[in-house]
C-alpha cells in the first residue's frame, strides 16, 4: 500500500481478493500452472523410465534362454535345419526348370492340361528328388523333439523362478537333466551318418534318372542343377564333422544377445517353445516404408508449400491450406481400412493391364505390400511436411524478396533462387518431422503393409516396394495382446519400442538441431 | 395446506425409495458373463450361442448379458488366468506355459469340449488343383517349394498366407501340417479367417488355411487333404474347441446354465448350424480323449 502513487479504488478492491490458506490468487493460479507442467514431465520421465526398464532387462533374459536352448540341444536340430535349407535350395532350382518349361508352354497356347501331360515327367521327377529328403526332415523332427522337451521343462522352470521369487533355492528339487538329453542326441550322430550315406547314394541314382527335355535352352540350368546337387552330396560328410564339433556346454555373452537382437535376420515367435527375435526384418521393414512414403511425400508437400506462399492468389491460398490440413482429421484406421478395401485393390488390378507391363515387379501378385502401406502414409505425411515447410518459407525476411525484385529479379527468379534457398533448413527439419511422423504410426502399416516378417529382398531392384513386409510398430501391435507379462516376447517387445523411441528421438533431434543452425533473419 | 404438502412429499419419498428398489432387483437379476478368446469360436458360434440364450433366458422372465471379445485363444486363456474372464474360447488344448501360469496364479482350469472343427485350405478358384497331399501342404506352408510350377501345372510364386501367432489354429496346424516345422519366411500373417478368405478370393496365386465356417466366401475353393474333404470322418486336419472355465472361483450361477445350454441338444443344433462338428464327434477323432 505503500506504493509513489495514489491507488484508484479499483485496484484497491483487487488487494482484497479471496485468500486461500494465505496465499492470493494470482499465486495460486501460477503454482497450478507450473504443478500441470511438472506433472507432465513426470510423465514424461516415468514413461522412458518404464520403457527402458523394460526393454533393457531384455537382453539378459534372452542370454538366459539362448544358453537353455544351447544346453538343451534345440540349437542342434536347428544346424541339421542348415542341411535341409541347402537341399531346398536344390530343389528350388528344380522348380526353376520346371516353371520355365510350363511358362515356355504357356506362352506356346497350350491349355493346362496338356501342359499336365506333357510336363509329367518332370512332375515326377520334382516328387522322387524331393522324396530324398525326408529322412533328413525325420531326423530333424526326432531330434528337435527330443530337445524340445528339456527345453520346456527348463523354460517353465525358469518361468517359475521368475513368478516367485520369493521362496528361491528350496523349490528347485527337481533338477533337469540336461547332461541326459545331450547324451541321446549325441547318440543320434551315427544315425545321421548312416542317413547322409543313404542320401547320398541315392541322390546320385536319383539324379541318373532325369528326364530328358526337349527345349535346348534349359539345358543348361540342368547341367547347373547336376553340378549343384554333386556338389551338394560331396558336401554331406562337412555337415556330420560340424555337428560332431557341436559343443552344448558354450556359454552366451550378454554382448551375443545383443548381437541376436540387433542383427538376426529372423523373427519366430513360439516354435515349440522357443522364440527367434531379430530386429533387421522389422528395421528393414520400417525403414523401406518410411522411404517410399517420403519419396512421394516430398514433391508433394514441398510444392505444394511453394505454391500457397509464393504464386497463390489469396483465395487459392485460402483454400488449398486447409484443404491440405484437413488430411490430419482422417484417423489413420480410416485410412488404412481405405488402403486394404480400396487402394491395394486398385493398384493391383492396375498392375495386372497389359500396357503397363514394363513398370518394375508388375503385375504385382499382392494387394497389401510395402508400396500400399508407403502411398498411404505419404498421405499422412504431406500435411506435416506442407505445413513445417509453409512456416519457413514464410519466415524468410520481407527484406530479401524486395531486394531481389528491386534489383531486377522476376518473381519467379526471387522464389527459386532467393527464397527457397534461404528457407532450405527448415524445409529440410519439416522432411525429417515428417518421417518422424511416418515411421511411428501403426494402423495404416498393420493393416496394408502384408505382414511379412522377412527382410525385403533388395536384388529385386525397383520391384522391392511391392513386397510385403512387417514393421516395428506393427509387429508390437499385433503381438502385445497375447504376450504374457513379464515375459520375454513381452520384453522383446518393449526392446522393438525402445528401439523405435531412439530412433524418433534422434530424427526429431536432427530436426531442431539443423532449424536452429542456419535460421534466417535473426 | 401444510399437511397435504408433507404428503405429497412422504409419498414422493416412498415412491423413490420402491423406484430404486425395483431397480435394485432387476440389477441383480441381469447377470454378466464375460466370454474372451478364439477368434474361430468367437465369430460365428459365440454370438448366435449368445441369442439362443438371450431368448431362452427371456422366456422365464430374466435378463443376461455378454462381453465377448474374440482376439485369439492365447488372449482369452491369459484373461482367464487373470480372472478378467469367466469363459475362456480355445481352439487348442493348453501349452505348457499356460498351465504353469495358470498353477502360479492358483487357477485351476477345467477344458470343455463344445465341438470340432476341420481346418480347411482354401485356394483361389482360379486354382486348377483340387486337392493336395499332407505332404505337398508342409512343403508349401514350411517354405520347403515357392512356386506353384512345383506341383500344378501353373507357375508363379506361392502367396502363403497364416494367422497370426496370437490364433490358435496358426499353431494347430503347425502341429498337425507342419510336424511343427517353423513357417515359411514369405508367408503373410493376417489377423483373422474373414481376412485370409479375402485375401486369397482375390490373390490367384493365393493359398490359406481356415475355419470351415469361412469355406463359403465366393472366389475360394477348399482342397482335398489326401483325398479327403472336410466332412470326411478321416479328415486330418480337425481340432477340438473348448471353453475353458477356472473351477477354483466361484461363479454365478449363469455361467453354469450357460455351460448347459451350450452341451445340451439345442446348444449343440446351433454349433452344428455355423458348421463345426458336434462335440460327440470329438471321440470318434480323438479316442485318445474318451479315455478320460
Amino acid at each position: 500500500m505503500d506504493g509513489p502513487t495514489a491507488q484508484s479504488p479499483l485496484n484497491l478492491r483487487r488487494q482484497r481478493d479471496p485468500r486461500v490458506f494465505g496465499v492470493d490468487r494470482q499465486s495460486l493460479l501460477k503454482a497450478f500452472f507450473g504443478g500441470n507442467a511438472i506433472v507432465a514431465v513426470i510423465v514424461l520421465l516415468l514413461i522412458t523410465f518404464f520403457l527402458f526398464r523394460e526393454g533393457l532387462s531384455f537382453f539378459p533374459q534372452y542370454r538366459e534362454d539362448m544358453e537353455l536352448y544351447r544346453r538343451s540341444g534345440m540349437e542342434y536340430a536347428s544346424l541339421v535345419k542348415q542341411e535341409h535349407d541347402r537341399f531346398n535350395e536344390l530343389l528350388g532350382q528344380l522348380v526353376d526348370i520346371r516353371k520355365r518349361q510350363i511358362r515356355q508352354l504357356e506362352s506356346e497356347g497350350k491349355t493346362r492340361e496338356e501342359i499336365a501331360a506333357l510336363t509329367a515327367p518332370m512332375q515326377a521327377y520334382f516328387y522322387d528328388f524331393s522324396d530324398l529328403a525326408i529322412p533328413l526332415r525325420d531326423y530333424q523332427i526326432a531330434v528337435r523333439d527330443l530337445a524340445a522337451e528339456t527345453y520346456k521343462q527348463a523354460r517353465m522352470d525358469a518361468e517359475q523362478h521368475r513368478i516367485d521369487t520369493t521362496h528361491t533355492a528350496d523349490q528347485h528339487a527337481h533338477v533337469i537333466d540336461y547332461d541326459g538329453t545331450i547324451t541321446q542326441i549325441k547318440a543320434t550322430f551315427p544315425q545321421l551318418t548312416a542317413l547322409n550315406n543313404q542320401l547320398e547314394s541315392d541322390m546320385l541314382v536319383v539324379l541318373r534318372k532325369f528326364p530328358p527335355l526337349e527345349d535346348p535352352s534349359l539345358q543348361p540350368l540342368v547341367k547347373a542343377f547336376r553340378k549343384d546337387a554333386i556338389a551338394f552330396t560331396a558336401g554331406l560328410p562337412h555337415y556330420g564333422a560340424t555337428l560332431a564339433e557341436w559343443e552344448p556346454e558354450r556359454s552366451v555373452g550378454l554382448w551375443e544377445a545383443l548381437k541376436t537382437f540387433l542383427f538376426g535376420e529372423q523373427w519366430i515367435v513360439n516354435n515349440n517353445g522357443h522364440s527367434l527375435f531379430g530386429l533387421l526384418p522389422l528395421l528393414t521393414g520400417s525403414l523401406l516404408v518410411t522411404g517410399i512414403a517420403i519419396v512421394l511425400a516430398l514433391p508433394f508437400g514441398v510444392g505444394a508449400a511453394i505454391y500457397t506462399n509464393q504464386m497463390a492468389r489469396r483465395g487459392e491460398a485460402g483454400f488449398i491450406k486447409p484443404c491440405i490440413e484437413f488430411i490430419t482429421a482422417i484417423p489413420s484406421v480410416v485410412i488404412g481400412f481405405f488402403g486394404i478395401a480400396v487402394f491395394g485393390t486398385l493398384v493391383r488390378e492396375l498392375s495386372g493391364t497389359p500396357w503397363l507391363d514394363w513398370l518394375p515387379g508388375f503385375p504385382i501378385a499382392e494387394r497389401l505390400n510395402a508400396f500400399t502401406a508407403g502411398c498411404l502414409l505419404a498421405l499422412m505425411a504431406i500435411p506435416t511436411i506442407f505445413t513445417l515447410s509453409e512456416d519457413a518459407l514464410s519466415r524468410v525476411p520481407r527484406v530479401y524478396t524486395e531486394s531481389s525484385l528491386a534489383l531486377g529479379a522476376t518473381r519467379f527468379q526471387t522464389t527459386m533462387r532467393i527464397i527457397v534457398p534461404t528457407a532450405v533448413s527448415g524445409i529440410v527439419s519439416a522432411v525429417l518431422l515428417g518421417i518422424g511422423r511416418v515411421i511411428g504410426e501403426t494402423m495404416v502399416v498393420l493393416l496394408c503393409a502384408g505382414n511379412r516378417i522377412r527382410i525385403p529382398d533388395f536384388s529385386e531392384g525397383l520391384a522391392t516396394p511391392f513386397q510385403p513386409v512387417h514393421t516395428m510398430t506393427g509387429i508390437i501391435a499385433q503381438e502385445m495382446g497375447e504376450v504374457a507379462q513379464g515375459g520375454i516376447h513381452y520384453r522383446a517387445l518393449f526392446c522393438v519400442g525402445v528401439v523405435l523411441f531412439l530412433l524418433t528421438l534422434l530424427i526429431n533431434f536432427a530436426a531442431q538441431k539443423i532449424f536452429r543452425h542456419t535460421r534466417v533473419g535473426e | 395446506m401444510k399437511r397435504l404438502c408433507h404428503l405429497a412429499r412422504l409419498r414422493a419419498l416412498s415412491l423413490f425409495l420402491l423406484g430404486g428398489a425395483a431397480l435394485a432387483l432387476t440389477a441383480g437379476a441381469s447377470d454378466k458373463i464375460v466370454v474372451k478368446g478364439s477368434d474361430t469360436l468367437g465369430a460365428k458360434l459365440m454370438p448366435r450361442l449368445k441369442e439362443e440364450f438371450i431368448a431362452i433366458k427371456k422366456a422365464k422372465g430374466e435378463t443376461v448379458t455378454f462381453e465377448i471379445a474374440a482376439e485369439g485363444s492365447r488372449t482369452g486363456i491369459a484373461a482367464i488366468i487373470d480372472g478378467k474372464a469367466d469363459l475362456a474360447m480355445s481352439s487348442r488344448e493348453l501349452q505348457s506355459s499356460e498351465m504353469s501360469a495358470a498353477r502360479a496364479h492358483g487357477v485351476n482350469l477345467k477344458a470343455i469340449p463344445v465341438g470340432v472343427d476341420g481346418i480347411a485350405v482354401i485356394v483361389n478358384k482360379d486354382n486348377p488343383l483340387d486337392g493336395l497331399s499332407l505332404r505337398e501342404v508342409e512343403m508349401i506352408f514350411t517354405g520347403d517349394i515357392d512356386d506353384w510350377s512345383a506341383i500344378s501345372p501353373v507357375s508363379g510364386k506361392i502367396s502363403t498366407y497364416t494367422r497370426n501367432t496370437s490364433s490358435g489354429t496358426y499353431s494347430l496346424f503347425q502341429s498337425l501340417a507342419l510336424h511343427r516345422r517353423d513357417y515359411s519366411p514369405f508367408a503373410q500373417k493376417l489377423a483373422g479367417n474373414e481376412q485370409i478368405a479375402a485375401e486369397v478370393a482375390h490373390n490367384p496365386r493365393g493359398i490359406g488355411y481356415v475355419g470351415l465356417a469361412y469355406t463359403h466366401n465366393p472366389g475360394v475353393k477348399v482342397l482335398a487333404i489326401d483325398g479327403m474333404m472336410p466332412s470326411n470322418e478321416s479328415y486330418p486336419l480337425a481340432r477340438p474347441l473348448y471353453f475353458y472355465v477356472n473351477v477354483n472361483e466361484e461363479h454365478p450361477p449363469v455361467v453354469q446354465e450357460f455351460i448347459d445350454f451350450i452341451l445340451s441338444p439345442e446348444g449343440q443344433a446351433v454349433v452344428e448350424s455355423v458348421d463345426f462338428l458336434p462335440a460327440s464327434r470329438l471321440k470318434e477323432i480323438y479316442p485318445e480323449l474318451a479315455a478320460d
